[in-house]
């Protein structure tokens, strides 16, 4: 496997694991929240 | 062991030997001694913001000051141990980035909506509303990190009961010092400060996810400012217009020095704060930074005379606000945690390592305070590379630290005192108070940790 194709399979698992750690949607639903409750204050 | 992680990277999880006592009371020492540092910092960066004139809309006063606060957080950890870390700690923990930049969008949308909070209700409402995120802190803390585990009925009434302490005290000192009466649109202005305190208290998760990874808060701060500025751009933009923005921030070039000045010194108090995160966890260092509001108080006071001919009840309500305060904060500092509860944060930081698949070695060098150190250099030979390293500047490095010093004195020359009424004697007594804090703070940190 060549160097480019180690690093994209390696980011696609970073990735993954990222989307897949309950502790990532936490504060991402907690920032969504915060953009719409914004969006309803302008 | 060795044993490939969820990122198929090579997980070493070789049980650590636990952390002799001695050192792991010095670190809870040094924490602590950070939360009360950042607290001055983070109280004394409302000062120069004081002088500027409030014709200038709210969200452009915010942009600038990031825009401080970006150039402070790159060129701050440049000058202390250069940027070449910041590669290593990516190098060995990359999901950080992304943890780092979601930390930084969540940062500028709450401070955004605390704008919005104090317009719709008022000061006195609108913080300690907003300074409920020191109990959130402690929730996600315990619940995620085993933060507060094993640590006795009596370390919890301590930082529980210290932080309750210090809402109580917040409450006060925020109707004592405010004079803005609450009009309309209540309940918005109530959702908003609840929503800032929300992401506040949830923007520690990633915080403290970094730093039981052994990730150096240098190295986090410097990618949590692109999403801070990114994000602040992109509402700044939508909410005013890229045409009137500009010209807003062209008519207030005589103020952007003391924005950005009251940015960069908020950046060296949020580093103190992410080094109490890091060694005493978001349950202590989060209550202990809240002290924020009493330096605050300080310079209103004696700086600004905010209080001037006020009635005896507010005297009271800052009296008594202020020595709530100061006892929540000391019962929080005199609760550090025990062995157990330390071990259980070792159980989170190896939980962690094994999921992203970082080294072993990393993650524990990064929880004792110390630099990692390889197998193949040994003891004396190690720490004498480490600390080369520690000392290595690039190009990159100088052309950051000139270039934020030579657009600080551009706008310093540009800038314009506004006819105030100071007290200078007092500016300067706070100012070498605080410097002298940041002084011990540092060579405390540069000696127990080599700002690890």
């Amino acid at each position: 496997m060549s160097q480019a194709q180690t690093r994209s399979t390696g980011s696609r698992n970073l990735f993954r694991v990222i989307v897949t750690d309950i502790h990532f949607w936490i504060p991402f639903t907690v920032l969504v929240g915060g953009l719409l409750l914004l969006d309803k204050l302008r | 062991m060795t044993s490939f992680s969820s990122t198929g990277r090579i997980a070493t999880t070789a049980t650590p030997s636990p952390l002799p006592a001695i050192r792991r009371r010095r670190l809870q020492a040094l924490g602590i001694f950070c939360g009360f540092a950042a607290g001055a910092w983070l109280g004394g960066a409302e000062a120069p913001i004081k002088v500027v004139n409030p014709d200038i809309s709210p969200v452009t006063i915010s942009l600038i000051m990031v825009c401080g606060v970006f150039l402070a957080r790159w060129s701050v950890p440049a000058l202390i141990r250069g940027t070449s870390h910041v590669r290593n700690d990516v190098r060995q923990a990359p999901h950080l980035i992304v943890w780092a930049v979601l930390a930084g969008c969540m940062w500028a949308v709450a401070n955004t909506l605390t704008i919005y909070a104090i317009r719709n209700v008022g000061l006195s409402i609108a913080f300690p509303l907003w300074n409920t995120n020191s109990l959130l802190g402690i929730f996600w803390g315990f619940l995620l990190f085993n933060e507060l585990h094993h640590a006795g009925w009596k370390r919890w009434l301590g930082v529980l009961g210290g932080a309750v302490c210090m809402f109580g005290g917040a409450t006060l000192l925020a109707i004592a010092s405010s004079h803005q009466a609450a009009p309309g649109k209540a309940s918005l202005g109530i959702l908003a400060a609840l929503g800032a305190g929300i992401l506040w208290g949830t923007m520690y998760i990633p915080y403290r996810k970094a730093y039981l990874t052994g990730m150096n808060p240098l190295s986090f701060i410097t990618f949590f400012t692109v999403g801070e500025l990114a994000t602040m751009t992109v509402l700044a933009i939508a909410y005013r217009g890229a045409t009137p923005l500009w010209h807003e921030i062209v008519g207030a070039r005589t103020v952007l020095f003391w924005l950005m000045l009251g940015g960069f010194v908020w950046v060296l108090g949020d580093l103190f704060q992410q080094y109490a995160t890091k060694y005493v966890g978001i349950s202590r260092g989060i209550p202990l930074s809240n002290t924020n509001q009493l330096w605050g108080l300080l310079w209103g006071i004696l700086v600004f005379h905010e209080l001037r001919g006020g009635s005896q009840t507010v005297y009271a309500q800052v009296a008594g606000g202020s020595l709530l305060m100061a006892l929540g904060a000391l019962a929080i500092a005199l609760s550090s945690a025990t062995e157990r509860e330390h071990s259980s944060w070792q159980d989170a930081a190896n939980r962690e390592g094994q999921r992203y698949g970082v080294e072993g070695e990393y993650v524990h060098a990064g929880m004792e305070g110390r630099e990692m150190t390889s197998k193949e250099t040994s003891g004396r030979d190690a720490g004498m590379q480490s600390d080369a390293i520690a000392n290595a500047r690039t190009l990159l490095d100088w052309l950051l630290i000139l270039g934020t010093t030579a657009l600080f004195a551009v706008l310093a020359i540009m800038a314009k005192l506004p006819h105030m009424d100071i007290a200078l004697g007092w500016a300067i007594s706070l100012a070498v108070a605080m410097l002298a804090l940041l002084a011990t703070c540092g060579i405390a940190l540069w000696r127990t940790t080599r700002f690890r």
